[in-house]
């Protein structure tokens, strides 16, 4: 009987991930007087835009910004004294954006925590690490996690060109933060 | 010679190059290769491998809790025999993993960057000698079993116990050449300086790995000057050079052929003179970083465009050897040198590799 060949990834019988999927936090059917955070993961134009966005939903959908924050380490998700801040400050967060290998994927986990905090969120990634932030969802437990994707690149756009991509993105963040989207 | 007690035991039994075949095939199809074949892993060989070391092979040695993975000794075991390690290279494989783990990069999301990033090795110490660890001739390059299969095996690690995979959670825009291979014993013999890992303040005679990630190599090839000041700037110029700039300061290593070392230290230049040197003279003028749109930094220490102006800008951000790792390495034959681009800093230190099965230090 010749020997087994060992498997180098330590998740031989390990269960798959599990695949029941995400319930998402309960939305409300507009942001009218809702409370919004803004968490940016530090890269480049992430706070301009988010803060755009900020000023959009402000301005024509009735909310208040009450929590600017970073995320200081981009690769890593959010800590959780970060999310609990946000829990309590805000009704709803939007975060970005996944501009890179590791923050992509961490963007998108940082959406499954929020949500799974009861707090909707809204995760912007650039349409080319959609592989890796799939990946990601997959981990977590919710595969086809739906996070929003705006054109690579993001990092080299101006102030103009960022207030621009802020319009284009606003009926998106607003549908992911009011409509319970198909899982 | 090393290795050849394993060879001699093979001669004894019936080879059967099939089954080696359809076994390699076999780990193929399971997704372990990086595109090479692999040497399957059995229970008997990995037991060789985990009794070369005196750690428990249930020790987590390693974690990424972003993707909830984790590395035992039992899990580096396995990926180091599929590398084609032989057993007593485990302790260095331990070794070198855990002066990575040093590194900020190799706990955050360094792994899945877009730089893609190769780490580095260094051996000091016995082990060099005891395993064949090459330090001298075509030391970047292949032909020597530790060489190639030790970084191997941190690759390998990196891929199957992190589940890090090319194209999914490893998103490296185009990589570099020489990931999971560049690993080198320091050319001690020929070096005028203190290993490297005496410098990073292990006792002398220590078998010693330091360890960091690279973003490129670049060679410096100067065999026609006696100065050291010239020798110097050439290595500043290279250094200095923007397109390896991204945030305010930038990291660098050298890896000086016994030639250039010699020269230096003939000059009256010890490491820390080198790393003076070049420290203060490695950089770019402001006008010639906003030539290339660099010249500014933002709040998070980006560089971008600014307004230009005069100075110099150095990027090294200080003389210490964290910022600039020297180590002596190749043949004695020619000046020919590499810079190393680092992608974060050097820890600037060095982890001890036990004798085999042994917890104490090697020496």
């Amino acid at each position: 009987m010749p020997n087994a060949i060992l498997d180098p990834t330590g998740r031989a019988g390990a269960p798959r991930a599990r695949s029941a999927g995400l319930t998402l936090a309960a939305r409300r059917p507009d942001l009218s007087g809702q409370r919004v955070g803004l968490m940016d993961n530090t890269k480049h134009n992430a706070a301009l835009l988010l803060a755009e966005i900020g000023g959009l939903l402000a301005a024509e959908h009735g909310v208040t910004v009450t929590l600017e924050a970073t995320k200081a380490d981009f690769a890593a998700p959010a800590p959780a004294d970060l999310v609990v801040r946000y829990r309590e400050a805000c009704d709803v967060v939007i975060t970005g954006v996944g501009d890179c290998g590791s923050c992509s994927a961490s963007a998108v986990a940082d959406g499954i925590g929020f949500e799974q905090a009861g707090v909707p969120a809204a995760v912007i990634c650039s349409d080319a690490f959609v592989v890796t932030a799939d990946a990601m969802a997959e981990l977590r437990g919710a595969p086809g996690y739906h996070y929003i994707r705006t054109a690579h690149p993001v990092a080299v756009l101006t102030t103009e060109q960022v207030r621009q991509r802020a319009k284009q993105l606003l009926p998106e963040v607003v549908a992911a933060l009011t409509e319970t989207l198909p899982q | 010679m090393p290795g050849q007690a394993v060879i001699a035991e093979q001669t004894e039994t019936e080879l059967d190059p099939d089954a080696a075949h359809a076994a390699i095939e076999y780990c193929y199809t399971q997704g372990w290769s990086d595109g090479l074949p692999l040497v399957p892993a059995t229970r008997p060989l990995v037991e060789k491998f985990l009794a070369a070391t005196a750690r428990n092979p249930a020790e987590v040695i390693g974690r990424l809790p972003q993707l909830d993975r984790s590395v035992t000794v039992e899990l580096a075991a396995i990926n180091a025999v599929m590398a084609g390690c032989l057993p007593e290279y485990f302790p260095v494989v331990l070794a070198a993993w855990d002066a990575l783990m040093r590194e900020r990069a190799t706990t955050g999301g360094g792994w899945q960057s877009t730089s893609g990033p190769a780490p580095l090795m260094v051996i000091n110490g016995p082990v060099r000698a005891d395993l064949g660890i090459n330090a001298t001739g075509g030391v970047f390059g292949p032909g020597f079993r530790p060489n190639a299969t030790i970084p191997r095996a941190i690759g390998l690690m990196v891929r199957n116990a992190y589940g890090i995979h090319p194209h999914e959670l490893e998103q490296a825009t185009q990589g570099l050449p020489g990931r999971w291979s560049i690993c080198l014993a320091e050319n001690e013999e020929d070096s005028p300086w203190p290993a490297l890992a005496t410098e990073a303040g292990l006792p002398p005679g220590t078998s010693a790995v330091s360890a960091t990630l690279l973003r490129t190599c670049e060679f410096v090839d100067n065999r026609h000057t006696s100065s050291a000041e010239h020798l110097l700037a050439d290595f500043a110029d290279t250094i200095g050079r923007s397109g390896a700039w991204i945030f305010r300061h930038a990291s660098a290593g050298i890896v000086f052929c016994p030639e250039h070392a010699q020269l230096l230290a003939g000059a009256g230049f010890d490491r820390a003179g080198v790393r003076a040197f070049l420290a203060d003279r490695s950089g770019r003028s402001t006008a010639g970083l906003a030539a290339v749109g660099k010249d500014a930094c933002d709040d998070n220490g980006v560089r971008g465009p600014g307004d230009g102006g005069d100075g110099f800008q150095r990027m090294l951000a200080g003389s210490e050897s964290q910022h600039l790792l020297i180590a002596v390495a190749g043949a004695r034959n020619a000046g020919i040198s590499m810079v190393v681009r680092l992608f974060g800093g050097w820890s600037g230190t060095s982890v001890p590799v036990p004798r085999p099965g042994r917890e104490e230090s090697y020496d």
